[in-house]
């Protein structure tokens, strides 16, 4: 696992288009947008929809289970927050819940709880809450939570 | 062919040099690169109405630059944007000019990208103190997912899965620039380098290592863009602009992890205009720069703009294909990974060159265009260069380019 991270040296400043989602991460959901008209869902949240440009939206809760789509291994830190962290992994989460008919999808990025030795393209995921110094923000991470067939891993 | 095709050309270059600490102003930085690009013009301070750059992070305004340099505009701008908005000046800039707006522009970009503020946010000293996560930064800060080495690994490790390459295929990249860079006087790195030196740097960001990265550079580039009337009673042999594509997009430029493929890049999106519009192919081109802010963008830009096919680029660039005197001499000056990072107008900078039959290598008669073309003695001029071409990478999900031709093309 990953040092700790230092979210202290990170001051997140919600806006208007995104202090609802992280209100969903201190109550342990994962949103993304909704359209009300079209249904249509993405993420971050964009405040008008893409396919039919309604600004009449709402909320999903996804199940927060997704697959690993790729990922980077960063071994040299560059933010403050992150010296005692790494080499961490940062995976984008393709999630399961979000397909939609006509190919779209919606991926969500974060730190994995996992090392490197034991992630890998294709591996399902599932979020994890945790919990930060401030009682305003809990950070979405993701977690290895099961196998796969035909997975990829870089082994350079 | 486009409507303003040959109509517009390139008449001047110019920069500071390439250093690791300026010591010095980036209003101080472009002033020079912009003085040296109306030098090597044959230009007046008097006959430039207009001058136009980019900023993200560090910069100066063209309001001092004009002031210190005596330029009255009658248009000055900086657009905010960073890496490909250098071709895209050059579409305002003739837009500007055939418009009426004004008659010669010139364009700079200047940035102590390395002791002032870096790319990715990095403080000089190294790791940054607490930082705001705003904006779309709300959704990457907060993950450790910031630099640009971090946001395009992910596109890069897919590409490595899907299509079964190597890294070494990133190595060939990095070697081919650093051997043309040892040919650059101008250029801050110019020990040559192999393969597996890249294969044993470190990591940065897997799948990227330290010669996978740009150099973090204190510099100024700057060129002129004039009507072809004017440009035939200037010093240097004009180089013509054919065509190309202005900061064009893919589909959720934003935010582009949740595009299908992350590695099809913004050029597959823009090809069909810049080549239909200059009226020449991939293949004809003999001299080409491509934004190398990694060794992986340009992989990606060699497919974007039809050089090979999807997937198709880790197998091209082997055998030294994108070296000088081989199959397409890419990034003459070493590039951004080996002569400096400019944000693209450097690479500009070189082709120009290239084009004019004037490379500034160790030929004592470059300056009139005579080259010895014997890498041994250093010259690095493409032979009978007729036709080149600047890719310029934003990102994934957003290019621009530029197709040039020589006066004798
Ligand atoms: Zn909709």
């Amino acid at each position: 696992m990953p040092g700790p991270i230092d979210y202290s040296k990170i001051n997140i400043i919600p806006d208007q288009d995104t202090t609802e989602w992280w209100e969903g991460t201190k109550r342990h959901k994962l949103l993304v947008r909704q359209c009300k008209n079209c249904g249509h869902k993405w993420f971050p949240p964009f405040p008008a929809c893409a396919k039919c440009t309604s600004m009449d939206l709402t909320w999903f809760e996804t199940s927060g289970k997704g697959v690993l789509h790729s990922y980077v291994v960063v071994t040299q830190p560059i933010l403050a927050a992150f010296v005692s962290a790494v080499p961490y992994v940062v995976g984008l989460v393709e999630l399961d819940d979000c397909h939609e008919p006509d190919g779209s999808l919606t991926r969500v990025a974060g730190v994995m709880m996992d090392d490197e030795d034991a992630v890998a393209i294709g591996l399902p995921c599932q979020v994890v809450f945790e919990p930060t110094a401030d009682p305003n923000f809990v950070m979405p991470r993701w977690k290895i939570s099961g196998t796969a067939q035909n997975t990829w891993k870089f082994k350079e | 062919m486009g409507a303003l095709t040959d109509k517009y050309c390139i008449v001047g270059v110019g920069e500071t040099q390439f250093m690791k600490a300026s010591h010095r102003t980036p209003l101080s930085m472009a002033c020079e690169a912009v003085k040296k690009a109306m030098d090597d013009a044959g230009l007046t301070p008097r006959e430039v109405d207009a001058i136009t750059s980019f900023q993200i992070a560090d910069s100066t305004d063209v309001t001092n630059v004009a002031q210190a340099l005596g330029i009255r505009m009658n248009y000055g701008s900086v657009a905010f944007s960073g890496g490909s908005t250098t071709e895209a000046l050059v579409a305002h800039s003739i837009g500007l000019i055939e418009g009426g707006y004004c008659n010669t522009v010139a364009i700079f970009r200047s940035m102590n990208g390395r002791t002032g503020r870096r790319m990715g946010g990095q403080a000089p000293g190294g790791v940054v103190p607490p930082s705001r996560a705003e904006g779309d930064a709300q959704f990457y800060m907060p993950w450790g997912f910031t630099t640009p080495a971090q946001h395009f690994a992910p596109s890069a490790m897919r590409y490595l899965r899907d299509f079964g390459a190597s890294t070494r295929s990133f190595g060939e990249v990095a070697a081919a620039f650093r051997y043309h860079a040892s040919l650059n006087p101008k250029a801050l790195m110019r020990a040559p380098i192999t393969i597996e030196d890249h294969q044993r740097s470190r990591w940065v960001a897997k799948p990227f290592r330290l010669l996978d990265c740009c150099l973090e550079t204190d510099v100024a580039s700057a060129f002129i863009v004039t009507s072809r009337e004017r440009a035939f009673d200037l010093r240097q042999p004009p180089v013509f602009i054919m065509g190309g594509s202005a900061r064009t997009y893919a589909d959720n430029p934003a935010w582009n992890h949740s595009r299908p493929r992350t590695y099809i890049q913004a050029g597959n999106f823009a090809r069909q205009r810049a080549w239909g519009m200059a009226g020449i192919r991939p293949d004809d081109i003999d001299v080409l720069s491509i934004y190398d802010a990694f060794t992986y963008t340009v992989i990606l830009q060699l497919e974007a703009y039809g050089f090979c096919g999807i997937g198709e680029a880790a197998e091209f660039v082997k055998d030294g294909r994108l070296r000088i005197d081989h199959q397409l001499p890419t990034n003459l000056s070493g590039g951004h990974l080996s002569e400096g990072y400019a944000h693209g107008v450097a690479l500009v900078n070189e082709v120009v060159r290239q084009l004019r039959h004037r490379a500034d290598d160790a030929c004592p008669g470059w300056a009139e265009g005579r080259h010895t073309y014997d890498r041994a003695a250093g010259c690095r001029q493409v032979r009978d260069a007729r036709f080149g071409a600047s890719l310029g990478w934003g990102t994934e999900t957003r290019g621009s380019s530029l197709i040039l031709r020589s006066i004798s093309a």
